[in-house]
Order: C-alpha cells, then structure tokens, then sequence
C-alpha cells in the first residue's frame, strides 16, 4: 500500500467514525470515494424481516439523477434480482433505447449486502450515460457494500439496544413502584409485629418503661401505618378521578390560617409568619385545600424542624398566589423534578418518615382546580412551594 | 462465656427491637448502621454471630456479607422482606448461614439465633483475621485495601479478586485453569493470555521488582503461587 492511499484510508475510517449515525456515515463513504468511483444515483435497500420484501432506507442522487428526481432510475428491479440469486448484478441500457438520451441509457450496478452470513440487502449504483462498470470500478464498489453493510449493521444494534433500553427502563419502573409500596407498608408492619411480640414473651419480664416505649413504638407505627394506607387510597382515587370535588367560593387566607392555628396546637414551638394580603375568594374544595396546606405544614415541621415558615399570599393578575416557605437546608437541583412524582423521595432522606405521596396528592388536588404548585430552593438557603389558583370568576 | 452479637440496620427501632431482646437472654450486642461500620466493627470486636439487613446505605449487607466471607467464618443471618426471594438466595450464595423474614416475631428471632448458634462451631477467635501480610505486602480485607510498605496500590476489582487466591492459598501451586475458573469463570478457563497480562500488572503494582517477583512466582509448567514466608 503506497503512502497516499494509506492517508486516504486513514482519513476516510476517521470520517466514517465520526459520524453520528449511519445515513451520514454513508454520505461520507459514498462522497470520499466518489475520486476512484463516479455514480449518479445510489440506494440501499433492506429486506424488511416481517414480510421478507424489500424497503429502500437510503438514497440519494449526487449527479445528474438530482434534476430527474423521481423519474430517474433507482435500480428497484435490479435489487430484487440480486437478493432473489444472492449475486451481484450488472445491468446495462435496454435494447432501443434512445442513445441520445442519457437519462434512459442507464448502467445499473447491484451488490448483495452482508450482515455476517446474512444477506440483508442490496447496493444498487446508478450510472446515466455510461461508462460501463470497469473491474476495478466494480471491486471499490464492493467495498463500499462491506463497508456500507458494517454501518447497517451498527444501525441496528443500536436500535436493538435502544428498544432494549426502554423496556428495561419500563420494567425498573414498575419494580420501583411494588418494591416501594412494599417496603414502606412492611417497615411499620415490622416494628408493630417484632414489638408487641416482644411484649407478648412469656418467657421474660420488661421492666414499665420499656413497655411503655414498645407500647408507644407500637402506637406511633400503627399511625404511621393507616397514614401510608389512607395517603394510597387517596392518591389512587385522586389518579382515577373518583373523588367529587365541592366547589365553593373560599377565602384562601382564612382557610390557611385555620390549618395554621390547627398545626400550632400539635407544634407550639413552631413559628409562623403570615405575610398575607388582602386575597380575593378563589372557586375551590375547602376541604382538599386544607389538606393541601396541611401537608406543606408538615413538611416544613419534617424537613426543616429548626425554621420559622413564612406564609406569604398576594393577588396576582387574575390568579391567587400563596408560598410557604422554610429557612431548611434546601432541595438538592437534580431532585426538584421529580418531587411531585407518586410514591418519589429524595434519595438519603430515610431518616424521616414519609410516603413519598404528599406531594403527589397536593399536586392532584391543585391541579383538580385549575391551579399549579411548584416549588423553588436554594441549598443552605430554604425551599418555597407556590400555589397559584384562579380566583373566582363570577365574583 | 457470653456471646457476642453484631445487628447492622439501619433503622435505629430495628436496631432497639434486636437489642432488648436479645439481651434477655444473656447476650452481649454491638450494633452497626451500614456495611462499612459493621465491617470496622466487626474487625475490633470478637463476634459469634452477625445478624445483618439488606437495605442499607454506603455497602449494603450483600456488600458486607460478600466482604466479612473473605476473612471469616462467622455465622450471618440475613434479615430480608418477604417475597424477596431472590434476595434471600443471593444472601445465601455470598456465603450467609440463614435468613430471617421481616416481619418476625421476637421469638423467632431468639430461637433462630439459638439454632444458628448450635450449628456453627467457629471459634469466637479464630478464622477471624482481617489483615494479611506478605513481606511489605499487606491486604485489609475487610476495606478491600491493598499497601505495599506504606504506598496503599489501587486495583482493579479483577486484580485484586487475582490477588485474593494467592493470599488464600499461600504456599500451593495454583494452576492457570483455577486462576482463570475462579476469577473470572469457567468460561475463560483456557483465556492463558488473559491470565498473563493480568499477573504482569499485578506484578508491576505489588513487586519491588517485577522480574524477580517475590509476591506471585512463576512455576513453569505447573502454575503459580505465592510462597510461604520464612519465619
């Protein structure tokens, strides 16, 4: 091999692997080698694997078969003879054919494609007006075929893998969704079972505080246990849409101060700032709005125990707008997007309990009125969830 | 004498749950809250029995048990979720002696801890040995950490299983066809090359000189071995 069809070889391998996906790829290949093989048309054709017909998946016309585009020849039938005999195939101008006019003297080259030992379709070169294919011209077209072949090959693997990717991707999800609600129902079912038959041993005596502290663990996981239950009922009735909402007119900064006098009681050391404008009555289900409140309440109480939490409400345009928000340690970036996700919870965070559902429930119940919540967070900083719900419009 | 218990969980009721029961009867408890602690735990405290969790930040109690089999025989049982069978077997594959379903009753737990107990007849303190030396190689198996003098060396996770037959077999001849079935599987067992270039960079990682090894000697024709150290 001299030294400049070696950098030529070189360059076109570099080319070639550069290319993103294969249609470019042949591009290139076809492009590179057009100095040493000159052609008009060129297509491939596959061997579709259901039907076992043949489909063109590439084409294109680099010389004078652009201005023809359609009525150009394309070699359809020549590729079915070379798949039916597994042979190459060389076809020249029909007998008759009016010699002076190139785009009907047509000179035809078809060239089995190999994927391994399988033919998987058919190179077809299209020459309008001649040169017949010369020995040489017909061995650098074979290897393109090799070449062009290798390419179709990778195209397929990939999208082999991608679709492999998606099924795998869909059967994480669903082992996600069971190995979650599992786990989290089976935690407090564990420590209510290994505690009370604790306490049901006759073969040892607690002492009372140690009772009392299995009896409260007890207590507080039975708790834990019928929150997590109602919390999937209510997202499965809130996902098939079964609940009736009642509408009526609220006040949105009387209903959040009742929830927030509500959870006072439970945590008198929380401190609540209440930055609240004048609000218009919104159109809404008093009921589920509390629940709403109630649950960014808690999280607050949960994820930043150490905060005071400032409630703000403002009339903005046509819509109601309230925030709640908490000096705490902040929302990692990568995880907002998905928080409001069913049965998601920021990774690390096992230490606090939760079902992952609150927030899907918040955002069911919101967006049942029309509304949107979303949430804002600076690490180190605190974390602010906004509701924004169209006030009514008949007032 | 009083047996000594180590419970990893991470879940600090699990860990009181254990604990209180397993004090009435008599005995002793360490408790650890992920792999990693358990494994530190472990190697400062004699220990008869580890009652381990799956779920569990930093090294997971697969990790764990997969570690503690390299150094020891001390009795595991694993503490999985029902339905998750193919935990419990994967559990008993690296090398775990039993499995406990959660939810379990507290009398249960004490009488499987009894049977496990009856059925391992490993010493408190032998087969215990969390570190291995070679000369100025030395091997903490428990962190999976590799030093030659006080350079730790980085393996890979190859290189280092490679290393791991010789410090178990010290002294015996291992053929390429163990090395290659153990380390990398039966299906590699006539790969030699694999096997050579793999010994080579151990060699050039371990050896003060790769060309008079002193770690993974070359017995032509019959294998390699790491000879015994004169004392």
């Amino acid at each position: 091999m001299d030294k400049v069809t070696l950098s030529d070889l070189h360059r076109i391998f570099q080319d070639l692997q550069s290319k993103p996906d294969w249609k470019s790829a042949l591009d290139t290949l076809f492009i590179s080698m057009r100095n040493s093989f000159v052609f008009d048309n060129v297509a491939v054709y596959l061997s579709d694997r259901q039907t076992r017909g043949l489909d063109v998946a590439y084409a294109r016309a680099i010389g004078r078969g652009k201005t023809a585009e359609a009525d150009a020849a394309w070699g359809e039938s020549v590729a079915n003879d070379v798949i039916s005999n597994e042979h190459m195939v060389i076809h020249g101008p029909e007998k008759g054919s009016n010699r002076n006019d190139r785009m009907t003297q047509t000179f035809v080259l078809g060239i089995p494609l190999y994927v391994g030992e399988k033919l998987r379709g058919a190179l077809l070169f299209v020459r309008f007006g001649g040169p017949e294919y010369s020995d040489i011209h017909i061995h650098v077209a074979s290897l393109q075929a090799i070449w062009a072949a290798g390419l179709i090959e990778r195209k397929e693997l990939q999208e082999a893998r991608a679709e492999l990717d998606s099924v795998q991707r869909q059967m994480r999800l669903q082992d996600d969704f069971v190995s979650t609600i599992s786990h989290e129902l089976r935690t407090p079912l564990g420590f209510i079972k290994g505690y009370s038959t604790s306490l049901l041993r006759q073969d040892t005596k607690w002492d009372d505080a140690t009772q009392r502290e299995f009896l409260s663990i007890i207590d507080e996981e039975t708790d834990r246990l019928s929150k997590l239950i109602e919390d999937m009922l209510e997202s499965a009735r809130l996902q098939s849409k079964t609940i009736q909402f009642k509408f009526s007119p609220i006040r949105l900064d009387a209903l959040v101060r009742d929830v927030a006098a509500r959870v006072r009681t439970h945590h008198p050391n929380l401190v609540i700032e209440m930055k609240i404008d004048v609000l218009p009555p919104v159109l809404g289900d008093g009921v589920r709005l509390s629940q709403v409140f109630e649950n960014l309440f808690s999280n607050a109480i949960k994820y930043a125990p150490e905060s005071k939490l400032i409630i703000g409400g403002k009339h903005v345009g046509k819509k109601v707008r309230l925030s709640f928000t908490d000096e705490g340690e902040g929302i990692p970036e990568e995880f907002i997007p998905f928080l409001f996700e069913r049965f998601y919870r920021v990774p690390g965070e096992r230490t606090v309990t939760g079902t992952g559902l609150g927030l899907y429930i918040c955002k069911q119940i919101v967006m049942a009125h029309h509304g949107n919540i979303w949430v804002e967070s600076v690490l180190d900083r605190g974390t602010t969830f906004m509701i924004e719900l169209p006030a009514d419009p008949t007032l | 004498m009083a047996k000594r218990i180590l419970i990893v969980d991470d879940e600090p009721r699990y860990l009181r749950l254990l604990e209180a029961n397993l004090r009435t009867e008599g005995y002793e408890v360490v408790t650890a809250q992920d792999g990693m602690q358990a494994l530190d735990v472990f190697s400062s405290n004699p220990i008869d029995l580890v009652l381990m969790d799956v779920m569990m930040p930093r090294l997971d109690g697969f990790g764990a048990t997969q570690r503690l089999r390299e150094f020891t025989n001390v009795p595991i049982v694993i503490l999985t979720a029902r339905g998750e069978e193919q935990d419990r077997v994967r559990g008993l594959d690296l090398g775990a002696d039993d499995y406990l379903i959660k939810p379990f009753s507290a009398t249960e737990l004490l009488a499987r801890v009894r049977a496990v107990l009856r059925r391992s007849h490993t010493q408190t303190d032998t087969g215990q040995v969390r570190f291995f030396t070679h000369d100025d190689l030395k091997i903490d198996f428990a962190r999976a950490e590799v030093w030659r003098g006080e350079e730790p060396v980085s393996l890979s996770a190859t290189e280092y299983r490679l290393l791991l037959q010789f410090a178990h077999n010290v002294g015996k001849i291992l053929t390429s066809e163990d090395l290659l079935s153990s380390v990398w599987g039966v299906e590699y067992k006539n790969d030699k090359e694999i096997l050579w270039v793999s010994i080579a960079r151990l060699r050039q990682k371990l050896e003060k000189d790769a060309h008079t090894p002193k770690h993974i000697v070359t017995r032509s024709g019959l294998g390699y071995l790491m000879p015994p150290m004169e004392s």
